[in-house]
């Protein structure tokens, strides 16, 4: 692809690609297991506090009369817009064939799977009889009663499963031919399992034009998902009569907050990912450079966004509305509102600098203050519209308990600890599409012809 | 309502007349196995016994569950009238509930009496029940009642237990050798009636001084009313025909004298759809449950109340040109305006307005104004009365309940003196609790010390029993034999309504038992207290058939009764005289110390029923704690706002207590509520809040030698520290919202007179209920009317299972009422507020927003219109709750049975045995809220069906609006446009809270109507509701 070889570094060559891709894959060393162990740690605090919740109640968490949801959906909704960059970098920009794509989309699409992952336990997490769980699901029942396809919880069973289905295929599609390459260098038992999962690739060139169909489709059907999910997800506010909560503003305003705070934990996650493996010649400040051109575009959207649920409030005349929207600016919860306000809206201005963008310990610190200020921002939207709503008289706060945090906190544990298992047995960057790129600068350099990729 | 059967020996209460003694035998173990240990095993036995046995079953029914052995006997005759799964009502009285004897309907199912409802079939109970009322059913299954005798533990080591048990006869033959050593003295709560007859003749013969004294003695009133007016005994008052009322203090809707009655009276006189609405003046230092009532507040100190109602009197008399009564002057306004705090022009204006009125009536100050000159103050009202002519037309003097108490706190301070003296060698407590009700200062426990035997016959183990060497445990009221005084000369009879829950005996029988042993059984009608009763009955009412009447009417009225002296009205007799002339107050300086009873505890006696501790105050919505009120302007020169625990300092003692703001106090004044601080009592009324009586001096107004609650300086200070302090409602704001709507009483009477809305149209959408089903269950409830009392979350709790939370949960904002009662400030044009109290439960909207949120369709709208939860299919997403603009459902964040906290939880054994069988106990996270009664609407629709008709109108009668004291909620089916909840609906006064929503509730709230000018042009239009009809 033509617009993609300035993008791609045209150092390595094949071979070398295939050895510095996959070296993290043949000697996970100390620190990896130390590491691994933090987050195994994590987890372990997250799932004894999910079952001591089950045991003693879910009145261990600090959700209350009148914040019936807090932290658990709150996570959930982040985790779920983190979800929305992987497809969004795979999917959308490969229609579009940005070519820059390459080096990221299978440590983004990675994070899409596992942060759907995370998201879905939330709303488990959060139910007061887990057990019947289910009962969302529609299974033939004797009793004949279905899920209430009116409630926007069922439709959100629907719309993030999907989400995870597609996105996985999408994934594992595109991992088809790197699978053949480990299973090439693989010895023993892990070579019957690379070998199983490669489906037997041979890298001809009809299996080649197979692919990339498919591959394509994929693309095709996930890219609408990218904007369905989250809308989907938002309607589990705006489909409600909360004030604050009921806008016909939130899809778009969702889906542009996801993209903002799902490409902003890519880069996060990508900075040192590419220290420690070692692929500043994949991994380029030019990549950088675009991704943090997104989450300004997206930055500026959010903060319309504030913006425009506050004119609305006020010209909507509405008193309780306008009355929701000082109390959220002003109120109890002004802290958390003005970290929002600060981290999405005030810190991502300073990427209109191109020094900024370049830099990756500003890109990194910069990226976390948004990731910090994107869960706050559906705190802020949660927990300040529930507490202030329509009835004076039952107005009340809510503070999270150690089980929450706890949760909360082994959810990024979750998150991290398959996305280490992810990069020592999978290749972080899609050897395939690199050699791709790599293939045709090389012909283009020798004026020969490098082949499809293939070793 | 099933009547008796057979004859009154052994239970006859409990139905099962003339069954074998042996089910009657106390067998608390088997209550304990068979039926209410919730364990897999007993409860299998339990239910073959109801499946195999008839007998097994009728025998449940009727005594509570017997031991059967290993043997299952089938009934070869059923018992009559007994059905397993079916409530039978039974009629009683609970003589020592509260402020008055009530006498209540009690539901009694499978042995267990469940709830209570009021009574009113014999011509001399009420329509409602207070909250304290229902609560006794907690009493009753206390899970800290005394289960069996108890003795001093003689060892006195460290770690020892202080009582060991004992068998009853060891604690029986205690008794009786404390009563033969000599210089005994019983010392009793209120006893009327045959029982309280029964107590003096029985300390006349085994020669022992009986007092009977009430902490709350209204001794003042009695005395200050017929020095007046003339009359034995307590006034009544009769407020229902009043066009205009002055309350110079009394809590009369809450704590003071007859609050269920009075609660009926004051609504019949502000009836706006009658088209008569009594202004309302209240005189005092803090806006009372009472006060928060009143159209008009005269910020008078407290205990200067009298001194208003004198001068009232006074521009009364010059307005009527009549004369004081005898031997009194009144002074002018000024004369008494500083010292009041008040304006002359207000105490002027009141009674130019008072004597302008036809029907006007005073009320006089409660205890919370009872100071070092309270029968002058009684009097001072008795004469405002006697120049209004209100006395023998809405004041009855002598014609109230009598009081059934001997001593006042002069008398008890007397014999304080000879027990430190060591002249009382015995003393026997029983039916009150001294050590805690009286003040501190007055060393009662010290004195308790002196004496040498000392005995309690109560059923708890409160403070002055902790104290005593000998305890014995009593049976409560519903499972005793008793009667009761009531007002206007009617006699309750109560009955033994159940199997006892414990090893406990009848008092009376207990005292028969020391008589029998001392030789002198002689003396009674009857070896056993059920005979005394009967045949006193029996000869009384003229025949057994006339007291089978009684029994199941409940008692008897004033004519049935008539000759006793019991019910002598005393309205004959003259006044007294002898009218002390009345000292012009001297303005106080220095911060005023208010204490007064509130409506759950009353003297401290409902502290240890969960429910009550957990019952939102009516003015504050505290729960579980004390609180100090106070001032914006006091709390903003102390620097403490809402929580901030200030310390309270008296020449007696101190203490400390979180601050609550409240507009509705004079800034000079700080109150804090009595009844909380208990040192013991039982687990939920142990070290919780302060005890206000720490801080009060021991003396007594020595005209009528009652305490003097009022008139303490006390000095505030902050400490610095925070407190919890759980207030269960967030805003007392309604921020202008179509909640609550407060109209002026010219506009009301205008738009009542000029149209009606139809709101009910409204509700008769399509969607709102099936267009076959010949039912839209819908209800009004009207803020006019609605007291803030809080009756019906009380009754809602005993209906429907509702779990208490305890203080933790609480201050998480998560009790479960499915109804709670806002309290709302709203602003008036001169600057002031006017309270409007409103329940807010479930609205049962016909457009509910709660339904199509949840995924599971565990709520969905029921073909009659309600909003149905179902528990079993709810996995507690709490989308609904989220989605509900009412806030009124609750979410199970626990099983607040055994389940999930290892106390028992809210349903300690045997707390559990008044749950209702029509109700579950709901588990871990599902969602719950009102069903507006479901269970009885299928009962009535059930019994309808059999008989081939539809449902009438007024057979189903919810939990709430059976027990509202004053008939704020009416309840039926809107589709019936001759119901009276459609009649009521289409009232001016109609509205929908949160209206604008369009969620289109079945419950109509009616406007509050209020003689203040509200600010024009809000919300509170009636056109604009009109509007949302169109």
């Amino acid at each position: 692809m033509a617009t993609a070889e300035a993008k791609v570094p045209a150092h390595p060559t094949l071979a070398e690609a295939n050895r510095d891709i996959t070296r993290p894959i043949a000697m996970p060393e100390k620190r990896f297991y130390l590491v691994l162990g933090v987050a195994a740690a994590g987890l372990a605090l997250m799932f004894g506090a999910w079952f001591y919740q089950i045991g003693a109640g879910i009145g261990v968490a600090g959700i209350t009369h009148p914040v019936f949801w807090g932290v658990y959906i709150t996570t959930f909704v982040f985790w779920v817009g983190i979800a929305h960059s992987g497809t969004l970098i795979s999917a959308i920009l490969y229609l579009f064939r940005s070519g820059w794509r390459t080096t990221i989309n299978r440590t983004a699409e990675a994070m899409t799977i596992f942060a759907v992952m995370t998201a879905g336990l939330f709303p488990l997490i959060h139910l007061g009889r887990v057990w019947y769980f289910y009962y969302l699901m529609p299974y033939p029942s004797q009793r004949q009663i279905w899920p209430d396809f009116r409630s926007p919880l069922v439709m959100d069973v629907f719309a993030v499963s999907t989400y995870l289905t597609i996105s996985a295929l999408f994934w594992y599609t595109g991992l088809i031919p790197d699978f053949a390459i480990l299973r090439d260098r693989a010895k023993g038992w892990m070579y019957k399992i690379y070998g199983a999962f490669s489906l037997g690739w041979q890298g001809t060139v009809s299996e080649w034009r197979h692919y990339r169909r498919i591959y394509l489709y994929m693309a095709g059907i996930a890219t609408p998902l990218v904007l369905s999910v989250h809308s989907v997800v938002s309607w589990d506010f705006a489909l409600s009569i909360v004030p604050g909560w009921h806008s016909t503003i939130f899809a778009p305003y969702f889906v542009a907050g996801a993209i903002f705070s799902g490409v902003a934990l890519v880069i996060t996650i990508m900075i040192p990912l590419r220290w420690a493996f070692g692929l500043e010649a994949y991994i380029t400040e030019n990549h950088f450079e675009n991704m943090a051109k997104l989450v300004l575009l997206t930055s500026l959207i959010v903060g319309f966004s504030y913006g425009t649920e506050f004119f609305l409030a006020y010209y909507s005349a509405d008193p309780i509305e306008i009355e929701s929207f000082r109390w959220r600016a002003l109120g109890a919860y002004a802290l958390p509102f003005w970290v929002m306000v600060f981290c999405n809206v005030v810190v991502p201005q300073a990427l209109w600098f191109k020094k900024v963008r370049t830099s990756l310990p500003a890109l990194f610190a910069l990226t976390i203050f948004v990731n910090i200020g994107m869960w706050y921002e559906r705190f802020v939207i949660i927990v300040t519209s529930l507490a202030h709503e329509y009835e004076p008289g039952g107005w009340g706060l809510y503070t999270p308990s150690w089980v929450e945090m706890s949760i909360l906190v082994g959810s990024f544990c979750w998150f991290f600890f398959w996305f280490l298992l992810f990069s020592r047995s999978l290749p972080v960057i899609s050897i395939a599409e690199v050699k791709e790129h790599l293939a045709h600068e090389h012909s283009h350099a020798e004026g020969g012809d490098g082949g499809d990729g293939h070793e | 309502m099933s009547l008796l059967n057979g004859s009154s020996d052994g239970c006859g209460g409990c139905g099962c007349g003339g069954t074998d003694s042996g089910a009657a035998t106390p067998e608390p173990e088997a209550l304990n196995g068979a039926a209410a240990n919730g364990t897999g095993t007993s409860r299998r036995r339990f239910l073959k016994v109801l499946g195999t046995s008839g007998a097994g079953a009728a025998t449940l029914a009727a005594c509570g569950p017997p031991n059967f052995g290993d043997k299952l006997i089938p009934s070869l005759v059923e018992e009559e009238g007994i059905t397993p799964g079916v409530s039978e009502t039974y009629a009683t009285v609970l003589a020592d509930a509260g402020p008055e004897p009530v006498a209540v309907h009690a539901q009694v199912r499978d042995g267990r009496v469940l709830g209570l409802s009021p009574n009113d079939r014999f011509g001399g109970g009420t329509s409602g029940l207070s909250s304290l009322t229902h609560s006794t059913l907690q009493d009753l299954y206390d899970p800290d009642r005394v289960s069996q005798p108890l003795q001093q533990n003689p060892s006195t080591e460290d770690g020892a237990p202080p009582f060991q048990y004992a068998n009853w006869e060891d604690a029986t033959a205690a008794l009786t050798n404390a009563v033969r050593v000599g210089g005994a003295v019983l010392l009793t709560g209120r006893v009327t009636g045959t029982t309280g007859r029964f107590i003096a003749d029985w300390a006349r013969v085994m020669g022992v001084e009986h007092i009977a004294w009430e902490p709350f003695s209204n001794q003042a009133l009695a005395g200050g009313t017929a020095d007046v007016s003339g009359g034995a005994g307590m006034p009544r008052f009769d407020l229902s025909s009043a066009d205009r009322i002055a309350c110079f203090g009394a809590d009369f809707l809450g704590t003071w004298l007859a609050p269920t009655q009075m609660s009926a009276g004051f609504a019949a006189a502000r009836d706006i759809e009658a088209h008569h609405h009594a202004k309302f003046t209240f005189v005092g230092p803090r806006l009372s449950l009472t006060g928060a009532n009143a159209d008009e507040w005269i910020e008078a100190r407290a205990g200067t109340e009298g001194a208003v109602a004198l001068a009232v009197a006074g521009v009364v008399a010059a307005a009527r040109g009549v004369a004081l009564p005898a031997g009194m002057s009144a002074g002018s306004p000024e004369s008494v305006a500083d010292a009041a705090g008040v304006s002359a022009d207000a105490i002027r204006a009141l009674g130019e307005e008072l004597a302008a009125a036809e029907n006007a009536v005073a009320v006089p100050p409660g205890l919370e104004s009872q100071g070092a000159a309270a029968r002058q103050a009684h009097q001072a009202v008795a004469a405002l009365n006697e120049v209004l002519g209100a006395v023998g037309t809405r004041v009855f003097p002598g014609g109230g309940a009598p009081e059934g108490t001997s001593a006042s706190f002069a008398d008890m301070q007397a014999l304080m003196g000879r027990m430190r003296a060591g002249q009382v060698r015995t003393l026997i407590v029983s039916g009150c609790n001294p050590v805690y009700a009286l003040p501190t200062a007055s060393g009662f426990g010290e004195a308790l010390a002196n004496v040498a035997n000392t005995v309690a016959i109560t059923p708890h183990l409160d403070e002055t029993a902790s104290a005593c060497g000998w305890v014995l445990p009593c049976h409560h009221a519903l499972e005793s034999w008793c009667d009761a005084d009531l007002a206007r000369g009617a006699m309750a009879l109560g009955q033994p309504l159940m199997h006892p829950v414990f090893d406990t005996r009848q008092r009376e029988d207990l005292l028969l038992d020391v008589a029998n042993a001392a030789g002198q059984g002689g003396a009674f009608a009857g070896a056993d207290y059920a005979t005394v009763l009967r045949s006193t009955w029996t000869e009384r009412l003229g025949g057994h058939a006339a007291w089978l009447d009684a029994l199941r009417r409940g008692g008897a009225s004033a004519a049935a009764w008539a000759g006793d002296e019991g019910a002598d009205t005393g309205e004959d007799a003259a006044p007294a005289g002898g009218v002390d002339g009345f000292a012009a107050p001297q303005a106080p300086s220095g911060t005023q110390l208010v204490v007064y009873p509130t409506a759950q505890f009353y003297d401290g006696r409902g502290a240890n029923r969960s429910w009550m501790q957990e019952q939102p105050d009516a003015i504050t919505k505290v729960v579980w704690n004390s609180w100090v009120e106070m001032h914006p302007d006091m709390a903003e020169s102390l620097g403490v706002d809402r929580g901030d625990v200030v310390r309270v300092e008296s020449d007696q003692g101190v203490i400390e207590a979180p601050v609550y703001v409240y507009r509705g106090i004079r800034p000079d004044t700080v109150a804090i509520p009595l009844g909380q601080g208990h040192t013991e009592y039982g687990r939920y009324a142990r070290n919780r809040g302060v005890n206000p009586l720490d801080l009060l001096p021991a003396s007594a107004d020595p005209a009528s030698g009652a305490l003097a609650y009022a008139g303490t300086a006390v000095t505030v200070e902050a400490t610095g520290e925070t407190a919890r302090l759980v207030v269960t409602q967030g805003s007392t704001d309604d921020h202008d919202r179509e909640i609550v709507h407060a109209m002026n009483v010219e506009d009301a009477l205008h738009e009542i007179e000029a149209h009606e809305i139809d709101l009910v149209e409204l509700v008769e959408a399509a969607w709102d209920s099936d267009p076959n089903s010949p039912y839209r269950w819908g209800m009004t409830i009207d803020l006019n009317a609605c007291t803030g009392c809080g009756a019906c979350v009380t009754s809602c709790y005993s209906e429907n299972n509702i779990p208490t939370v305890g203080e933790e949960q609480a201050a998480l904002r998560r009790e479960m009422s499915w109804m709670r009662i806002h309290r709302f400030e709203e602003e008036t044009e001169d600057g002031g507020f006017q309270t409007v109290q409103q329940p807010m439960l479930c609205q049962h909207c016909g457009d509910a927003p709660c339904e199509p949120v949840c995924p599971v369709y565990a709520t969905y709208h029921s073909p009659e219109g309600l909003n149905v939860q179902v528990y079993n299919r709810c996995v507690g997403t709490r989308y609904c709750a989220n989605n509900c603009p009412y806030k009124v459902r609750r979410f199970n964040w626990f099983n607040h049975d055994a389940r999930g906290r290892g106390d028992g939880g809210a349903f300690a054994w045997p707390l559990n045995l008044q749950l209702n069988p029509d109700i579950t106990v709901r588990e871990v996270g599902v969602m719950e809220k009102c069903t507006m009664c479901v269970h009885r609407i299928n009962k009535a629709k059930i019994d309808a069906k059999e008989e081939g008709r539809t449902v009438r109108d007024g057979e189903v009668m919810t939990a709430c609006q059976a027990s509202c004291p004053s008939n704020a909620i009416t309840f039926g089916n809107l589709k019936d446009p001759e119901s009276e909840v459609s009649r009521k609906a289409k009232s001016a006064r109609g509205y929908h809270a949160l209206g604008e929503l369009g969620v289109r509730p079945a419950i109509t709230y009616l406007e509050d109507v209020t003689h203040r000018h509200m600010p024009a042009g809000g919300h509170g239009e009636p056109a604009a509701e009109g509007g949302e009809a169109h």
